[in-house]
């Protein structure tokens, strides 16, 4: 296999052929990171997927009470003043009763002389006018109809009178009710939604943040203010309008760019505090971690 | 092949967690690499020291001393003769044992010393071409190797992953790490063996040609000797 002359030079090939794969398994076993680590991190990014979560549980505490004010308070005043008011009504409405039936006492009186005088009239013309007697007696009788005809009406329009009187007194009471109920839970609203107010802002300056390009803002602490037209749909009704800069047009532009890109951005479902985000006004400080 | 394997992925592992087909080949691999690196240390001590020899010889043949002196000199001088000095000895030999016959026409002892100078030349160059067709066949056939050592590892990871219900790369990963193993040595195998081929062929065919533009010489200074 060797030649003669290569035998000398065999052995000290032999050693360096050795050497050079020892130096190649040792730059193997340096150069290249045998403890892989990578599956830690594939850990730390699952849990990216779930910090979300957790500003989705912050909106679910607020809203809950904001509907209990008004399962509250508004079932509490109807009961308070149908129970309260309602004697009140009453004795207005007796009072107005009273004065209603005595002025009917004093037409039935009337009526009663009327009848009586047409009593005695009859009872001196029966005897002239034997023939005019049927006649009246059928006035009587149209009379007495008339007379029940006019009580009833009468009775109906008192009914009616009451009615209405109640009627209002009841929404009177009511709307009194409603605008204290009202008071109460729009006081208790507020509050709420001061909170998911307050939240939507941080959550729509959070959105921006995150598609601000910071490289561009310098290694300083600077603070933007932008006045942000919104759409109900969290679209820009408008563009967005620097108000004070940073300095920096660069930032400035990144920042706008930021709030561009962020379209939708997230607004209450609650329609109602929508007025709320028509104009937001919102401060920036892209280098300010958070 | 879990997470735990995935963690502790060091070569050794990758070597041990291999299938045995993957294992003979990546050994076949590093006889193949220690030896055709063997063979290139020792190709590389040969032909420097052949071009030095060769150099010596010609600047002592050159310097114009008495031939006799030159031949004697040779065989105290060594063990045994080797590259150009061996040419050299040989039609030397010839020319000299021609001339000690009487009668011999001048064109039988040159054509005689020929013919030994071609059989000491053939002699050397069957040395220096030693092995170097070991080194050709390590750089052309090691990446083949090493490729189905690898072939072989991925289908025995793609076949693990057909039996699991979640096939992530981390149940792959460590089969092609340790199947890549082998293409790596073979690789590491194939590519010094093919630039010493070359570097060794292209020096071989440059000594062979001084030895005989050599020969060729000193059949002219013969011939005018005689």
């Amino acid at each position: 296999m060797l030649r003669q002359r290569e035998k000398t030079v065999s052995f000290q090939a032999g050693a360096l052929s050795i050497a050079v794969h020892a130096v190649l398994f040792i730059a193997l076993l340096i150069s290249f990171d045998w403890k892989a680590t990578h599956p830690v991190s594939i850990a730390e990014v699952e849990l990216w997927d779930s910090l979300p979560s957790p500003s989705v549980p912050k909106v679910q505490p607020k809203p809950t009470p904001a509907p209990e004010p008004i399962v509250k308070n508004e079932p509490k005043p109807e009961p308070v003043p149908v129970v309260k008011e309602q004697p009140k009504a009453d004795v207005k409405v007796d009072i107005a009763l009273e004065k209603k039936l005595k002025a009917l006492e004093k037409e039935k009186a009337e009526e009663k002389l009327k009848e009586e005088k047409l009593k005695e009239e009859k009872l001196k013309k029966e005897k002239e006018l034997e023939q005019k007697k049927k006649l009246a007696e059928m006035q009587a009788a149209l009379l007495k109809d008339d007379l029940r005809a006019n009580e009833k009406a009468l009775k109906e329009k008192k009914a009616n009178q009451q009615n209405d009187a109640l009627k209002r007194l009841q929404q009177q009471a009511l709307a009194d009710d409603k605008a204290e109920g009202d008071q109460q839970a729009s006081s208790a609203k507020a509050a709420a939604n001061a909170g998911i107010i307050d939240e939507y802002q941080s959550k729509i300056s959070r959105k921006i943040r995150s598609n601000v390009n910071k490289t561009l803002c310098g290694t300083g602490n600077p603070e933007l203010k932008f006045d942000i037209g919104l759409l109900i749909t969290g679209q820009l009704s408008d563009r967005p309008k620097l108000i004070k800069s940073s300095g920096s047009t660069a930032c400035d532009d990144a920042v706008y760019r930021a709030i561009m890109a962020s379209e939708p951005l997230p607004l209450p479902k609650d329609a109602s505090l929508f007025s709320q985000f028509r104009n937001l006004k919102l401060t920036f400080r892209p280098n300010e971690g958070n | 092949m879990n997470v735990g394997v995935a963690n502790d992925m060091s070569i050794f592992t990758l070597i041990a967690g291999a299938s045995l087909p993957v294992q003979i080949v990546m050994v076949i691999l590093l006889i193949t690499s220690l030896f055709s690196w063997w063979y290139i240390f020792i190709k590389v001590a040969t032909i420097k020291r052949a071009e030095k020899d060769a150099n010596d010889f010609e600047s002592a043949f050159w310097t114009g001393g008495d031939l006799n002196k030159l031949y004697e000199g040779l065989g105290v001088g060594r063990r045994k003769v080797q590259g150009m000095a061996s040419i050299f000895e040989a039609g030397f030999k010839e020319y000299a044992r021609h001339k000690q016959q009487p009668r011999m026409e001048v064109s039988d002892v040159m054509e005689g010393s020929l013919r030994a100078m071609r059989a000491a030349y053939n002699r050397e160059l069957d040395d220096l071409d030693a092995h170097l067709p070991f080194l050709a066949s390590v750089g052309s056939v090691s990446p083949y190797i090493g490729l189905f050592g690898t072939v072989w590892g991925i289908m025995n990871a793609f076949r693990g992953l057909s039996n699991v219900a979640q096939a992530t790369l981390s149940q792959v990963a460590p089969g092609i790490a340790e199947a890549l193993v082998a293409t790596a040595i073979g690789l590491f195998a194939a590519i010094p063996a093919v630039v010493a081929y070359n570097r060794f062929a292209s020096s071989v065919d440059r000594l062979s040609v001084r030895y005989e533009s050599f020969m060729e010489e000193f059949t002219n200074i013969l011939q005018r000797k005689s």
